[in-house]
């Protein structure tokens, strides 16, 4: 359905990508700086690669070698934006017309998209006068309104926490489900890829390292080769079950227990990931936050990355785990860290995500939004 | 007083579109492209604003006057001088006000409005126009006050010829060197008010844009 082949350069920031991409959900993976929003805007049209090819269905819609480069009006492509781009000084009844040909039909059609996304009778109201919720409802009714052969979503949850994320990921499931448009989602964040994603596409420093269905993420071994690919953040499987004493919940790996905080309600084999810029450094000298305190761990500095303001450290535990962490290069200098020191680090509870096997595959409910 | 003031509003009422279109353009282009001598042209540009009249209006008579095609024109002290008067000093406040206005629209909306099927033209029309539109009308408020003011640089290209170049504040001028101050009493106000109303215009559009 989608083959795209292009490269791609701003600066001296380099892109190579390579995929092709169903009818169904793509997610492209990877972490900040990767290339993700730069491919989408490549796809969509607002930016020119140097070389390479993008075909959608029958149409190619930029070919080096053949000198084709359709505009983006004409790329019937949708964009939903990070920042979602609602025209401010339209109501969401005139943002959601936009795209429509001007007729009778217009009002009446934009009215129907508005109903869909359960937005009735907040036509009248401008952006800024809805809540962070409604205004992404509008900017995907808006965006479908158009009737796109292919719909781009960049970081479409980043502005929302919680239950809000969780009901419009339930959304876009059914809109994927009804409309059977394909779609490609940017996340750096492994809650979205495992409940909204059907093929993974995963970046790393403008290349497009794997592309596997998600599936694979769920295969034997304590860490699936398919994760390996990404290199990045830690990820482990195991069971989600209550704490021995029952105050909350607790993740159980092979060579890993953790004591978890936002995982409530979900028993089970599952995974948990940590990002890496989550994990804390403690200094052994100074009291330790109470908030810290469930899983402080100790281990040897295996190896320090500094790429640009952070640097990676690579942490190896007594019981042969390799933890990732990240920091601003500027913090724990004090620590004089280098290959070799013993350090202890903490996982706070609350920068763990889980999910259990089958959250993806789940029935949608009627979406509830605060 | 009448044929001044005649004279005057049809200068503005010719120098507007040439304020408008010339000054938003330019401000579109230092707003949203990179090209070489953009440092250069946006200097040259402001220029009118803060050099004296009359070297300004010097530097138009020599154009006028002596270079080859122009001079034939015969543009110089007739209406069409006063028109080029009146705009060149007021442009510049337009292109800045523009440039801002530009500016300020995030091109986000823009490349939403692309990727929703929409063509240049509509895109501009629709999106940054609007979005830009407070910005617009507070230039388009201080360079027709500006230009309906226009004095120095008048008087060199234009004269000050009864009925075909005097405008208001040439007229002014020429009532007070003849110690007639009742007839200047009464376009000063109508010149005072003017600039007032523009002042209040702008005023309104900032208040409005805050809230």
């Amino acid at each position: 359905m989608l083959h795209a082949e292009f490269t791609c350069s701003i600066g001296d920031f380099f892109l190579e990508t390579s995929f092709n991409l169903g009818a169904e959900t793509g997610v492209l993976f990877g972490p900040s700086g990767a290339g993700k929003s730069m491919t989408l805007r490549v796809l969509s049209g607002l930016k020119t690669p140097s070389d390479g090819e993008i075909v959608l269905g029958e149409r190619i819609l930029f070919s080096k070698a053949k000198k084709i480069n359709l505009p983006p009006r004409d790329r019937r492509i949708g964009l939903l934006f990070q920042g979602l781009a609602l025209f401010p000084h339209m109501t969401a009844l005139q943002n959601v017309a936009y795209p429509l040909p001007s007729g009778r039909e217009k009002r009446k059609k934009a009215e129907e998209w508005l109903k869909r996304m359960k937005l009735e009778g907040l036509e009248d109201r401008l952006p800024s006068q809805l809540s962070g919720g409604q205004r992404q409802r509008v900017a995907l009714a808006r965006a479908l309104a158009a009737e796109p052969e292919l719909l781009l979503l960049d970081e479409p949850f980043s502005a929302l926490d919680g239950p809000l994320r969780r009901s419009l990921r339930r959304e876009l499931r059914r809109l994927q489900h009804e409309t059977g448009i394909p779609m490609i989602c940017v996340t750096h964040q492994a809650e979205d890829l495992c409940s909204l994603g059907s093929k993974v596409i995963v970046l790393k420093n403008g290349r497009t390292l794997d592309t596997f269905p998600i599936e694979r993420l769920w295969e034997k071994g304590s860490r699936g080769e398919a994760w390996n690919a990404l290199g990045w953040g830690n990820l482990f499987r195991g069971t989600i079950a209550r704490c021995g004493d029952g105050a909350g919940f607790c993740f159980t790996g092979r060579n890993v227990r953790l004591a978890l905080g936002n995982c409530t309600n979900m028993p089970g084999e599952g995974v948990v990931f940590i990002s890496p810029d989550t994990i804390r450094l403690l200094y052994p000298s100074l009291p330790i936050d109470p908030e810290l305190q469930p899983n402080i761990f100790s281990g040897a500095v295996q190896e320090t990355v500094l790429s640009g303001n952070t640097v990676r450290i690579y942490l190896e535990t007594d019981d042969g785990i390799v933890w990732q962490s990240e920091h601003p290069a500027e913090s724990y200098r004090e620590l004089r860290l280098e290959p070799g020191s013993r350090v202890r680090f903490s996982v706070p509870p609350s920068g763990i995500e889980c999910w259990i096997r089958g959250e993806a595959r789940e029935g949608y409910s009627p979406p509830n939004f605060a | 007083m009448t044929g001044p003031l005649l004279v005057s509003l049809r200068v503005l009422a010719l120098s507007l579109p040439v304020i408008v279109i010339l000054g938003g353009w330019i401000g579109w282009i230092l707003a949203r492209k990179a090209f070489p001598g953009k440092m250069l042209l946006s200097l040259l540009v402001q220029l009118p604003l803060i050099l004296p009249p009359s070297v300004t209006g010097f530097y138009l008579l020599l154009l006028f006057g002596k270079t080859p095609f122009l001079r034939h024109l015969g543009v110089l002290f007739s209406f069409p001088a006063l028109v080029i008067a009146a705009s060149v000093p007021a442009v510049p406040i337009m292109v800045q006000a523009a440039r801002a206005g530009f500016s300020s629209v995030n091109s986000e909306y823009e490349d939403a409005a692309r990727t929703l099927g929409k063509g240049e033209g509509h895109v501009f029309f629709t999106i940054t126009l609007p979005l830009a539109r407070r910005s617009l009308l507070a230039g388009l408020a201080l360079s027709s006050a500006r230009a309906l003011g226009e004095f120095g640089v008048s008087l060199m290209i234009a004269g000050n010829i009864p009925g075909l170049t005097q405008t208001l504040p040439l007229y002014i001028f020429s009532r007070v060197e003849t110690l007639n101050f009742a007839q200047a009493h009464g376009a000063a106000l109508l010149l005072a008010l003017a600039g007032f109303s523009s002042l209040y215009a702008v005023r309104m559009l900032e208040e409005g844009r805050r809230r």
